[in-house]
């Protein structure tokens, strides 16, 4: 079970599951998968939807989100976040679907000032480790909504 | 708040109430990393286990064991005891969730005549393994390929972050406090401390040395998380009328459920975030028992994380939904003490991270008056076991 792609923990942007994700991302664009039968949003994204069964595409939402939860990182558990440590890593819920949790990074936003359900929004940044040179990868990540 | 219940099932189960025993139960050293292999650790939990139940290895004629790690299936038994009889196995059995549905696969084997003396058997040896970089925990969720994708890379992993946020998110939804987490913590520390092999037997824990510790992901604190541990345990099961006649008392199943989450396997998405779908389970092995909450003497529960311990005893009908703090706060969870004695032994929490086999273990020797929190007139004992979109429950009483 030990994982050998050297660009881990960076996403897998060819993973078929969730390259349009990354695809979307790479264009600054959040996209979720939707059943083309009954307009459900799915979360993960899966092979079909497991309403109805109907095909799912990639759907452009607005990023808008409030905050569901969020914890403050501050053991190293991966090498690869040794120098990020601290961060805040967050659940938020899409204002199209609060049931779509995105798990993502929580940035430029005051800790101790956090209260659940606060409004946030999506922005566009290049996640890249340390220990994996060379490479980085545009991703969502989320910030409150400024004021 | 009432709760929403169309976010799981119960998997339905036929009654087994009464129609077998637990006769012998088998446990290796709890510690650190040992150096040890799962299948030395696994082979030695077994050896106890049969010789507890003053059986030979040749009369063990069914196994169930893990097939997700599969450490210890037919032919680590046989190349062990030097055997090459015929055995009746499932890999559904084990640790976790399947320690408590194991006494009911060993129920239907047995009543099917495919089997009369069933071995459950789980060892661990995930602290050595840690030092070589493999195994363990995190390795097995981060090898999912969503999880690779969708979560790691946003650091919303391991397992105590999600539960970091299981936390905060039963902070923000009942106003749980910290003390009332430590108040778990602290609770489970004392009876390690009454049990004489919990790696944490030693080491006393005060609430101020809780609300001190360092946090491993904010609010989840270092006490709030079970250790990294090597051990094993085992158990024998075997019809009830068989029992009798074997060197303990019986100790009877009288309830097995099993409930799962609609919402797959993932933490992040689970429609229910602060409930586990213990709701589903418990009270369908409380039903076929024949018991309520208010019978429970014991209660053990896969307590891998304080949160888990708080939201199990909500789920399974101890308390209301968004009260177990308080009711940890209250003392109510003290084996000598309280009104429901709770992970007796410690818990993963303090006893050993050895993913629930030894809370099936307590609960016998509750039941059998030999364990080292014991409980007074302890007749019926519960295990709750969880793995996220996985819940059971197992009831287990004196021969009555």
């Amino acid at each position: 079970m030990t994982i050998e792609r050297s660009t881990f923990p960076l996403p897998d942007v060819d993973d078929a599951m969730t390259a349009p994700f990354f695809a979307a991302a790479a264009r600054d664009a959040l996209e979720i998968p939707r059943c083309v039968a009954c307009a459900r949003f799915v979360w993960y994204p899966e092979a079909a939807c497991p309403s109805c069964g109907g095909s799912l595409e990639w759907r452009p939402v607005s990023g808008l989100a409030t905050l569901f939860s969020w914890a403050v990182v501050q053991r190293v558990f991966l090498p690869a976040f040794a120098e990020q440590v601290p961060y805040v890593t967050a659940l938020v819920a899409l204002v199209e679907d609060p049931a779509v949790r995105v798990c993502t990074y929580l940035i430029d936003s005051e800790t101790a000032a956090l209260v659940a359900e606060m409004p946030c929004e999506v922005v566009f940044r290049d996640l890249n480790f340390p220990t994996v040179e060379g490479v980085s990868v545009r991703v969502p990540m989320f910030r409150v909504t400024p004021r | 708040m009432k709760a929403n219940l169309d976010w799981g099932y119960s998997n339905p189960l036929d009654d087994v109430a009464g129609q077998v025993a637990i006769v012998g139960i088998g446990e290796t050293e709890y510690s650190k990393a040992s150096g040890r292999s799962a299948r030395q650790i696994g082979a030695e939990a077994a050896e106890r286990a049969i010789a507890d139940a003053g059986l030979t290895p040749s009369d063990i004629d069914g196994l169930t064991f893990s097939g997700t790690f599969g450490e210890f299936g037919v032919a680590e038994f046989h190349a062990h005891f030097g055997t090459s009889h015929d055995m009746w196995s499932s890999p559904w059995g084990g640790g976790m969730a399947w320690a408590a549905t194991a006494p009911y696969l060993a129920a239907k084997a047995i009543g099917e005549g495919k089997a009369r003396h069933v071995l459950n058997v789980f060892p661990v040896a995930w602290a050595t393994q840690r030092s070589s970089m493999t195994g363990g925990p995190g390795e097995v969720h981060a090898a999912q390929s969503l999880k690779q994708n969708l979560e790691v890379p946003f650091g919303f992993f391991p397992q105590p972050v999600y539960f970091a946020t299981i936390m905060r998110r039963h902070m923000i939804e009942f106003g749980t406090t910290r003390e009332q987490f430590g108040a778990v913590a602290i609770e489970l520390r004392r009876h390690a401390n009454h049990t004489p092999g919990a790696v944490f037997h030693e080491k006393t824990l005060e609430l101020q040395q809780y609300l001190d510790a360092v946090m491993l992901a904010d609010p989840l604190c270092l006490f709030d998380s079970c250790p990294i541990s090597d051990g094993g345990a085992a158990y024998v099961t075997t019809s009830l009328k068989r029992a009798r006649d074997l060197r303990h008392d019986p100790i009877v199943v009288q309830g097995v459920a099993e409930g799962y989450s609609g919402s797959g396997t993932h933490w992040a998405q689970q429609a229910a975030f602060t409930t586990t779908p213990q709701v589903f389970s418990a009270p369908v092995a409380f039903a076929m028992a024949g018991v309520v909450p208010a019978d429970v003497d014991v209660l053990t529960c896969y307590d891998p994380f304080t949160v888990v311990a708080l939201m199990q005893l909500e789920d399974m009908g101890f308390c209301g939904k968004g009260e177990a703090g308080a009711l940890a706060e209250s003392g109510a969870l003290a084996f000598d003490t309280g009104s429901l004695p709770y992970n007796t032994h410690g818990g993963l929490l303090s006893h050993a991270y050895v993913l629930g086999i030894a809370h099936v273990v307590e609960c016998v020797k509750q039941l059998r008056g030999a364990a080292g929190a014991q409980v007074r007139d302890c007749e019926v004992a519960v295990y709750g076991g969880y793995t996220g979109h996985m819940a059971s429950t197992l009831v287990l009483t004196k021969d009555r």
